[in-house]
């Protein structure tokens, strides 16, 4: 798991490759939370190298993204892999994490 | 800790001994080396600077004739052990004569130990102008040296007083040995004081949290159903693998009459918390599915209630299902949880969302009619998301290929047990990573 933080016309973009799952949700998190947890920003997670999500790492994009619109921000899921985007669909997240 | 980790998987734990008597049993092993270490430097620093800086330069006196009896003279199992020496010598003024008879010393160094150093009990002065004595290997007083001939006798060459020849060494040596000792000590009080009672409170700590994570495992094993030979019309069994450190993985069964009623989940986190909310859940969902309330109902009680505790960040996927035993018509509510397959197929099923996240969330049921002879099995991510040892993933399509060759025939429990098997192998020496939990239903 790596993640590549940038930013771009008031868009956070953290773009995350590889593999996020019980071993590496916790780096994925600390590493995500210095961005969403200020205030009012807008985050995409950019899931183009995703290659796999475990169900449990979708516990930290929840909190994550309740964290952001706690601080009036917003936070979405942008270019999810097939792979990933199954278990978005088989736990109906996909409506309310994945930009449409 | 570390060193609590250490100790806690060394062996010490195995010979069952309390820290105490571990700590105790590792001072006297210290103690020992250290005395050992400061026995040996002081023998061979002794005997090498007495050597090096006193035996060329003595004009002090002459020895007259001398003789050494060993071990070797007289057949004993150490040949080399210093039996006696004799020495005739003069000394060239009274007072070393004087001194030699008070407290003399003779230094031995045969070949295979030089610089050894053998005390002499007793030596005996016998006239004015030279003596000869007998030095015996006991006692603590004298010093004997011999150097070796090409063979066997042993020659005597100097006979030395031990406070005139080793003043200042043996001080030296002396403050050595008490430096020695004072590390020994600081070590054993600052272990025993310090120490000790800081790796057992973290032992504690550790046993209390050991405890702790037991009951939520006995906890989870008791949430779970155990008896599955309920009803003839159909034929169920589950397994459950907890990880150690205790994870949610639920899974409960039963008849109501006309209808089977089977569910399995799987609460997100690991540790006690999700044991207990777990546990939780399957008390409040077996009582609920008794007073008959429907699964959409039902699905969204148990989704208040995660969501009544938001702190711990829970969440929970859960397939819940009655099938009724007359018609064969399953009826079923999915809350994100993995896809069930129904003789080898993947049931379709419309997306719902994960209990424990939005507290308003309304599922809906779905319906499939089954028909005798159908095979169900449920299972949790465990099973789909297991991975061998470079990584891969045992994911859907094995499981469905395993499903697909499954033989005729076989008792739902074989089945469990087949998959269970299937997957260790497929892990080979990696770990299992999370719960597995697998249930089979088949109706007859």
């Amino acid at each position: 798991m790596k993640t590549t933080i940038t930013e771009k016309e008031g868009i956070i973009t953290i773009a995350v490759s590889g593999e996020l799952d019980t071993d590496t949700t916790q780096a994925f998190r600390s590493e995500a939370e210095p961005v969403t947890q200020r205030k009012g920003v807008n985050v995409e997670l950019d899931f183009t190298e995703l290659e796999y999500i475990s169900s449990k790492a979708l516990r930290v994009l929840i909190s994550l993204q309740q964290q952001v619109i706690a601080g009036g921000g917003t936070l979405k899921v942008t270019n999810v892999q097939p792979a990933v985007q199954e278990v978005f669909d088989m736990t109906g997240l996909s409506a309310s994490l994945i930009k449409d | 800790m570390f060193l609590s980790e250490i100790l806690h998987n060394f062996e010490l734990v195995k010979l069952n001994l309390t820290i105490r008597q571990g700590i105790l049993l590792l001072l006297i092993v210290f103690g020992l080396i250290t005395g050992g270490v400061t026995y040996f430097t002081v023998r061979y620093f002794w005997g090498l600077d007495v050597e090096k800086e006193y035996l060329d330069d003595r004009d002090d006196m002459v020895i007259l004739a001398s003789q050494i009896e060993t071990g070797l003279d007289r057949g004993d199992e150490d040949p080399f052990r210093f039996v006696e020496a004799t020495a005739l010598i003069q000394a060239k003024d009274e007072n070393f004569s004087y001194m030699l008879r008070d407290s003399a010393g003779i230094v031995v160094s045969p070949p295979f130990m030089a610089g050894k150093k053998i005390p002499i009990k007793h030596f005996e002065a016998r006239t004015k102008d030279g003596f000869g004595g007998m030095a015996r290997v006991w006692g603590y007083d004298c010093f004997v040296i011999f150097y070796p001939l090409s063979h066997h006798p042993y020659e005597l060459v100097a006979v030395y007083d031990y406070n005139y020849v080793f003043g200042d060494e043996a001080r030296t040596l002396r403050v050595f040995t008490f430096l020695m000792l004072g590390i020994f000590l600081a070590v054993a009080l600052l272990t025993w004081f310090w120490l000790t009672p800081v790796l057992e409170s973290s032992f504690a700590r550790r046993q209390r949290a050991e405890d702790e994570l037991r009951v939520a495992h006995d906890l989870q094993q008791k949430a779970v159903t155990h008896d599955f030979d309920v009803d003839p019309r159909f034929e169920i069994h589950a397994e459950l693998r907890a990880m150690k450190d205790v994870g949610g993985d639920i899974y409960l069964c039963g008849s109501l009459g006309e209808k089977l009623f089977f569910t399995i989940g799987d609460v997100s986190d690991k540790g006690t918390a999700a044991a207990f909310m777990m546990f939780m859940l399957s008390s409040f969902i077996r009582s609920r599915v008794q007073e008959g309330v429907s699964l959409d109902v039902l699905m969204g009680e148990v989704n208040r209630l995660i969501c009544k505790n938001p702190e711990y960040e829970m969440f929970c996927t859960l397939f819940m299902g009655f099938i009724d035993l007359d018609t064969l018509e399953m009826e079923f509510c999915n809350a994100g949880h993995t896809r069930t397959l129904i003789d080898g197929e993947f049931l379709a099923q419309d997306p719902q969302l994960i209990a424990g996240i939005v507290p308003d969330y309304v599922w809906h049921t779905q319906k499939l009619q089954l028909h005798h002879g159908a095979g169900l099995l449920l299972y949790t991510d465990g099973v789909t998301e297991a991975r061998d040892e470079s990584r891969a993933l045992f994911g859907e399509a094995r499981l469905q290929a395993w499903m697909k060759q499954r033989p005729a025939g076989t008792s739902c429990r074989e089945d469990c047990e087949d998959l269970l098997q299937t997957l260790a192998s497929f892990r080979g020496k990696a770990k299992q990573n999370d719960d597995i939990a697998i249930m089979s239903i088949k109706i007859k």
